[in-house]
């Protein structure tokens, strides 16, 4: 399992990474991300995250939040079993081709 | 927080990129901006911050649109990570609206010619539509305007109509007729209102009080006019227009009940009249008064006049009441055969009795800016035809490559799509800038409401994006077709001799044939009108319009109250202004010549009476001082002028024009005749020249004139000579005035020099944008024939060269050039003959003294179109004959 490349890209990765101590919204995994050199438009980020939602990888909704006197809603999200799943699997295959003695991903 | 913007930008996206994309990040924009906010950071102001963080979201959804649509397509076994190849149609369309703009950068000549071209055609468009979306399209500001109906009255047998029907008939009418929900009589005066400040002037109205119900409106406050307020002996009352109860009586919903003096009446306000509510939507109503209509018909039936306005029952057309009419004017006929003898009754829509004489000018001016976009349309076709043979190895390598036809196809109707764009973009801000000029030439007795506020809306825009896609679709397919006859072998193989097809060439000749017919069916029409304008110049009215001042003026009513009075203020006035040296002579009358004015009074002679059961003929009325005819120079042929003889309570006299000593005194010697003056008779007096009254096209008319200084009025028109500049001796003209009467109200002041040009405006009007466009479509065929000339000789390079070098002159071969240039242009002219032949009648009614095949105007279009279009082909053909053989030959 772990010498086949995993299904999610390495900024699919990062964000499931980001999602899996708990649900954030939307601009806050974006503003995560960025700290590790991933700048997405706005745009970009949100098509991104649809399609992990269309994959069932994880899951949005819209929550009011309250800013000052002001009720405005923000997209959060949160991971599903699914994006766990893609989230272990790439993991486990990241660690595998850093463990020495196996097989390296270059060499195959 | 959502804000319209962002909700229109969101509409205007896929749904799937709104969703997915657009509202999450648009949230984001929302939360930082209320952060922004609460931190009171600077730099821009948070609307702007936001709406520029909005627009380039906006922007960004719109790049990311075709991978979301990719995505969409694959739906059920999508897969996250995005397919790289763009083939889906959406992202396909991009890319060839990317394409198209890359090209058309490259090529700024072609662009350039191309986008002036359409900006130019749908410029002109776009500006006629917007004047006349507001003169002819716009809704008048009442409830279905368009059943409102105005009433007219023609005479039958002089051909005279009129906007108001005699008060006999009126009542008549209102009893008899069952097409409409009420006959409403209506009219305007002005007044002074007393008691509340200082006086002031207002414009009211006098309306029958079913005007109201017509209109469908309520008063704001109290009631509107009843039907018992119109009865005889009534109590007097009124409502306040909106405007004056805010400005005058400073809102206040008390003013209802009050007693306020209008003229010399103290009336009760009964209500208070809705904001705008003005009836015609030209006129104001500081006030509204019921009009007092008798019970019965009287015995003079045309002894008053009264505008009148009607709404159609459910299920009547204008048509039916048409009909109506007719068979109760034939009934009024025969029942007062006296009095209405010819007269006959129609219906008038309320906005085409606004519009007048407007209409035709309007819509022909749409129909002749179709042709300057038609020929817009060829000459654009034409150069996309010329830059495809450039294209073709391109086109070639692309379909050799495996690119389908329809795919090529697409690609150029995308072309033409950013090139419309972009030509209907620049056209409309054209017509940005040419429609106040467009509306300072509408006449100004055009007073459709709205026409101040003529502008670049929503429909407007509307329209213009119509036009601009039309046209894409138009040469856009004539272009996308050529495509398809194209041989990608032939083209990749003889690169060096690439050309376009014998057929592309025929059509880009048939192409500039239509736009050469186009452009002589525009200058026919232009050539005619140019014929009639001045003719219509060098028409003499009867009269001199040269250094003559008009000035309305109203002296109060309650210090001049009998006949008397008025008399001796008019004697001190004309003998105070004719002392004034930069006056020549002064006079006054209540009708001025040249503003349509077709007032009547019936002419009988004393001593041959009309038989009985027959009714006289009708002649034009205007009550005159005699400084009106030596002020406008209208010559006295025999007798005398009015003057101080002429006084109030004295003899009944009256002045008559030529025209009625001719119809009606054959034998001559009509001074010193008596005339029937409704019960009594008047001595002729004095015979004048005939004038043109109504307008410069009107046929000089017999014409009866009442003396002024009989029956002088509070409210006239001067007439005043001067020595110099009319408009320099206006301040002192004022200033003596003033010192006769300081309460005196000055009305309108013109040249009649200006009244006179303005008599001319529909046909002026019609002239310059005709003329306009001509020129326009004469400069478009101009470049059309030289793009269709310089093509061929580029085609035929090496065939002049082969020439030249066997022999052949280049006069020759220009010779050969002009004369396939000469074919196109004498077909196009023959053709734009014979249509513009047939066009020109449409224009008969907009003609004076021009014939609809006026032997000159042909001949100068004809001479106009051929030296431009030989001047066209004469470039290319230059170049013809200086072709050198040696290098044409030796390159392949």
């Amino acid at each position: 399992m772990t010498d086949r490349m995993p299904t999610a890209t390495h900024l699919q990765f990062l964000v499931l990474a980001v999602l899996k101590d708990g649900e954030l919204p939307g601009r806050e995994i974006r503003r995560i991300i960025a700290r590790y050199g991933v700048r997405r438009t706005s745009a970009a980020f949100y098509q991104m995250m649809a399609r992990l939602e269309r994959g069932r990888w994880v899951e949005g909704w819209y929550e009011q939040i309250a800013v000052g006197d002001q009720a405005v809603t923000e997209r959060r999200y949160r991971l599903k079993p699914a994006g766990a799943k893609a989230y272990d699997e790439a993991r486990a295959f990241y660690e595998s081709v850093g463990v020495p003695g196996r097989k390296r991903w270059s060499d195959a | 927080m959502r804000d319209r913007f962002s909700a229109v930008l969101g509409a205007l996206m896929p749904r799937r990129v709104r969703l997915d994309l657009f509202e999450p990040a648009l949230r984001d924009i929302e939360i930082d901006d209320l952060a922004r906010r609460r931190a009171g950071r600077g730099g821009l102001p948070a609307s702007a911050s936001r709406l520029a963080h909005v627009i380039a979201l906006y922007i960004d959804c719109l790049r990311l649109t075709p991978s979301v649509a990719l995505a969409t397509r694959a739906r059920g076994h999508e897969r996250i990570v995005p397919s790289r190849t763009p083939v889906e149609p959406l992202s396909m369309l991009f890319y060839n609206l990317r394409h198209a703009l890359r090209l058309l950068y490259r090529e700024p000549g072609f662009m350039s010619a191309a986008v002036l071209t359409l900006a130019l055609g749908v410029g002109a468009n776009v500006a006629v539509f917007a004047v006349l979306e507001a003169v002819m399209l716009r809704p008048l500001p009442y409830p279905d305007a368009d059943d409102i109906i105005i009433l007219n009255h023609r005479d039958q047998r002089t051909g005279v109509t009129k906007e108001f029907i005699a008060m006999g008939d009126f009542i008549d009418l209102s009893s008899r007729q069952d097409v409409l929900e009420g006959l409403n009589g209506f009219g305007d005066f002005d007044g002074t209102i007393f008691d509340v400040g200082e006086p002031f002037r207002v414009s009211s109205l006098v309306a029958s009080p079913g005007l109201f119900e017509m209109l469908r409106v309520q008063a704001v406050h109290g009631r509107v006019l009843q039907e018992g307020d119109a009865r005889q002996g009534a109590p007097p009352v009124m409502m306040l227009g909106h405007e004056l109860w805010q400005t005058k009586f400073g809102s206040d919903p008390q003013v209802v009940g009050r007693s306020v003096r209008l003229g010399q009446q103290t009336r009760q306000v009964v209500g208070i009249a809705p904001p705008g509510l003005r009836f015609p939507p030209q006129s104001r109503a500081d006030v509204v008064v019921p009009m007092t209509v008798p019970a019965q018909a009287p015995a003079q039936r045309k002894s008053g006049w009264t505008f009148a306005a009607g709404r159609l029952k459910p299920g009547v057309t204008v048509a039916d009441v048409d009909a109506q009419l007719g068979t109760l004017s034939r009934q009024m006929e025969q029942d007062h055969p006296a009095q209405n003898q010819g007269s006959q009754y129609y219906a008038l829509p309320l906005r085409q009795s606004l519009v007048g004489d407007t209409r035709w000018p309007l819509l022909l001016m749409q129909a002749a800016v179709v042709l300057v976009l038609l020929i817009a349309c060829a000459n654009v076709a034409n150069l996309l035809l010329v830059r495809s043979l450039g294209r073709r190895q391109e086109m070639a390598v692309r379909m050799a490559l495996g690119a389908g036809r329809g795919r090529l196809a697409v690609q150029v109707l995308c072309e033409t799509l950013v090139l419309c764009a972009i030509g209907g973009t620049a056209g409309v801000a054209l017509a940005y800038w040419g429609v106040p000029a467009l509306v300072a030439l509408v006449p100004r007795n055009v007073n459709v409401p709205g026409l101040d506020a003529v502008g670049i809306n929503r429909g407007v825009l509307a329209f213009a994006f119509g036009v601009s896609v039309a046209t894409a679709l138009a040469f856009g397919l004539f272009a996308a077709m050529s495509i398809g006859r194209q041989s990608a072998a032939g083209a990749l193989t003889n690169a060096a001799r690439v050309s376009i097809s014998r057929t592309s060439r025929r059509a880009a000749s048939v192409l500039v044939v239509t736009e050469v017919a186009v452009t002589v069916v525009l200058l026919v029409s232009a050539g005619l009108i140019l014929r009639s304008f001045t003719r219509l110049l060098s028409v003499d009215p009867g009269f001199s319009t040269d250094s003559v001042l008009t000035i309305g003026i109203q002296i109060p009513a309650d210090r001049y109250r009998d006949v008397e009075a008025r008399k001796a203020f008019y004697e001190r006035a004309f003998g105070t202004l004719s002392k004034n040296p930069q006056v020549a002579d002064v006079g006054a009358a209540v009708v001025t010549p040249l503003t349509g004015n077709n007032w009547t009074v019936p002419f009988e002679r004393s001593d041959q009476p009309v038989p009985s059961g027959q009714r006289p003929p009708d002649v034009g009325w205007q009550s005159a001082s005699g400084g009106y005819f030596k002020a406008l120079g209208i010559p006295l042929r025999s007798g005398r002028f009015f003057d101080s003889r002429d006084r109030p309570g004295g003899a009944q006299v009256v002045i008559i024009s030529e025209a009625i000593e001719r119809r009606y005194f054959p034998e001559g010697g009509a001074v010193g005749r008596r005339v029937r003056l409704g019960q009594a008779d008047g001595e002729i007096v004095g015979v004048v020249g005939d004038i043109r009254r109504a307008g410069l096209t009107d046929e000089p008319r017999a014409d009866m004139y009442f003396p002024f200084e009989r029956s002088p009025s509070n409210g006239i028109t001067l007439f005043l000579r001067t020595s110099g500049d009319p408009t320099a001796a206006l301040p002192s003209v004022r200033e003596t005035l003033r010192s006769i009467e300081p309460a005196m109200a000055f009305g309108a002041v013109e040249t009649m020099a200006d009244v006179a040009s303005e008599s001319l405006a529909p046909t002026r009007l019609t002239l310059w944008l005709l003329g306009v466009f001509a020129i326009v479509a004469l400069a478009l065929a101009a470049i059309g024939v030289y793009g269709v000339m310089a093509y061929a000789v580029r085609q035929r390079t090496r065939e002049i060269g082969t020439r030249l070098a066997l022999g052949a002159t280049g006069q020759g071969i220009a010779w050969m050039v002009m004369r396939e240039g000469s074919t196109i242009i004498l077909a196009g002219l023959a053709i734009g003959l014979t249509i513009g032949l047939v066009a020109a009648r449409s224009l008969r009614a907009m003609l004076y003294d021009t014939p609809a095949a006026d032997p000159i105007t042909l001949v100068a279009t004809a001479g106009v179109l051929i030296a431009t279009m030989l001047v066209a082909c004469y470039v290319p053909a230059r170049r013809a004959a200086t072709v050198d053989p040696a290098r044409t030959l030796t390159v392949d």
